[in-house]
């Protein structure tokens, strides 16, 4: 028991250090963001309006623009991402080749280890042309009294083409967790809802019943990896501060802003502090997921 | 009639030769056993009745299989699948189901209900004709993860009884459970008898003297003996039934 207590009181300080950096983390972006909340209230994330000026008087930071244009382009990433990933996961582990299984599993494992600005260049470069040519141009002129395509695009850069990007991306991490919740069903449930008469859709959806905590847990971690993702999608929104219902308008993201912004903050007094203001909102947009994640998985603590 | 034939059957897992030669005939409405030592391909003729070996890819069946006297490769799995319902060894009921949903998931698969009306009626008939009414009748939409073992597997019967099968296969469905909950399944198969042919593997002679009519004897994928359950065990004909009957074996 001595040598137990020993072992205990050295990895202490480590998980100590874990948690210590997280709170420390917090509690300087809550004061570094202060001289911003103290100057306009709550007014940053409820303004869309970004004055920069070399007079500290005429500053003003409101920054409801890119948590509107985070919000969206990720809630489109999940949209895209779920079907995908299910799909990819039942086809992997029911029908794909024994073969091909294998080599599927790890190319999806390497595209979500890829460097993200990879996929930026792709995106700006290819999918934003192709998708402006094929889905956007053709949607607008047909449809554009529907308030969703109702934005003329004219370069491309829009939340669709940020949600389409950021669907690719986190397709690889939703479905790694989804295929490997799929994969250990118990060799009992399969046996058991074929037994009943099921054919193989019916089954499948019955055993994708069984794995909901995993799929929530696969929308939770694509949703949080979009909203954080920077780079890439800096390249593909537009970077404009700009509030607009349509898929093809362009618009902005916290975190491009914030990678857009950081090099000229210096220079304006509140500025940096308006940064870190909308790096806090991040923080509590994930905080807020999460938890309502964790409160729809406690639903399912059943015994396995 | 016969309720099952089975006519020259091999099964092979790849190059393993599992199930050699097998050749069944059980009739309708009776009780009937399959024992032998772990590993003999009790298990794996089982599922061959229903079609439910299939699933394995590995697995190659050959000969012929009649369910009521129509070869069920013949027949489109899902129909022979709903016509012999299961039971398993391990109690398996979707834990992320209500009780009441357990039941109803199979009448809703095969389309075999045309109200909500109809659905609650069948579901009560199944737990009432399962023993479980009494327990679960207020507890219908709790997650069936929250019964105990007998209660699980007593469940899982209903939900095979649910559709209303023909025949029903039972895969050493007392293995995991405690003797009280054991003896209760076991009350069940006289009960349900009536209705429908019953085929239960089991490694215990004891609970094949106990509730079967008919008793086959399975050794290393051969059928050793197979009769009436009452001549089997006064009077085995073949020594290797002896020696597994007396306990000198497996």
């Amino acid at each position: 028991m001595v040598r137990m207590d020993k072992f205990k009181t050295f990895l202490a300080p480590f998980c100590g250090l874990v948690f210590g950096l997280f709170i420390l983390m917090l509690i300087v972006y809550l004061t570094a963001s202060l001289p911003i909340f103290e100057r306009e209230g709550l007014a940053i994330y409820t303004t869309n309006v970004w004055k920069a000026s070399e007079n500290p008087q005429k500053e003003f930071y409101g920054v409801l623009a890119a948590i509107y244009g985070s919000i969206y382009t990720s809630v489109l990433a999940v949209l895209i991402a779920l079907p995908l990933s299910i799909s990819f996961a039942v086809f992997v582990i029911d029908y794909a080749p024994k073969r091909l299984k294998e080599p599927l599993m790890v190319a999806t494992d390497i595209m979500a280890g890829l460097p993200t600005i990879i996929y930026g260049i792709w995106g700006a470069f290819v999918l934003v042309p192709i998708l402006k040519e094929y889905v956007m141009m053709p949607l607008y002129e047909h449809f554009s009294f529907i308030p969703l395509f109702s934005f003329r695009p004219v370069t491309g850069y829009s939340y669709l083409s940020a949600g389409v990007l950021l669907g690719i991306m986190v397709t690889p991490f939703a479905s790694a967790i989804i295929r490997e919740a799929y994969r250990s069903i118990p060799y009992i449930y399969r046996e058991g809802v074929y037994a009943l008469g099921a054919t193989r859709y019916e089954a499948t959806k019955v055993l994708l019943g069984y794995i909901k905590p995993a799929i929530v847990a696969g929308i939770l971690l694509a949703f949080g990896r979009a909203i954080g993702e920077t780079v890439a999608v800096s390249l593909v929104i537009g970077n404009v501060f700009n509030i607009n219902p349509s898929l093809f308008a362009p618009g902005y993201t916290i975190s491009s802003l914030i990678a857009n912004q950081f090099g000229n903050a210096y220079i304006y007094k509140y500025m940096v502090p308006a940064l870190f203001a909308a790096g806090l909102s991040l923080f509590i947009i994930g905080l807020i997921v999460n938890l309502a994640g964790l409160m729809y998985l406690r639903r399912f603590k059943y015994a396995r | 009639m016969n309720a099952i034939e089975t006519e020259d059957l091999h099964i092979y897992y790849g190059k393993n030769h599992v199930i050699k030669g097998v050749n069944l005939e059980i009739p309708e409405k009776s009780v009937f056993a399959i024992m032998g030592p772990s590993g003999c391909g009790k298990s794996t003729l089982l599922r061959s009745l229903n079609r439910l070996l299939e699933l394995n890819e590995d697995a190659k069946i050959k000969g012929d299989i009649r369910l009521f006297g129509k070869s069920v490769f013949d027949m489109d799995p899902i129909i022979v699948r709903r016509e012999v319902g299961m039971v398993f060894q391990h109690p398996n009921p979707f834990p992320h189901m209500s009780i009441f949903d357990n039941i109803a998931l199979g009448l809703k698969l095969n389309r075999l209900v045309k109200s909500k009306n109809e659905l609650k009626k069948i579901v009560k008939w199944a737990l009432e004709k399962s023993a479980l009414w009494d327990e679960v009748k207020d507890k219908l939409h709790e997650p069936a993860s929250a019964l105990s073992g007998g209660e699980m597997q007593r469940l899982c019967i209903a939900r095979a009884i649910a559709l209303k099968p023909k025949v029903l296969l039972m895969d050493e469905p007392t293995a995991n459970l405690d003797p009280v909950s054991a003896r209760k399944i076991e009350e069940l198969i006289f009960e349900l008898k009536k209705d429908l042919t019953i085929v239960i593997v089991t490694h215990s002679p004891a609970q094949a003297a106990r509730v079967s009519d008919y008793v086959a004897f399975l050794y290393l994928g051969k059928l050793i003996e197979v009769g009436k359950t009452e001549d089997i065990f006064e009077n085995p004909k073949e020594e290797l039934t002896e020696k597994y009957l007396t306990g000198r074996m497996g």
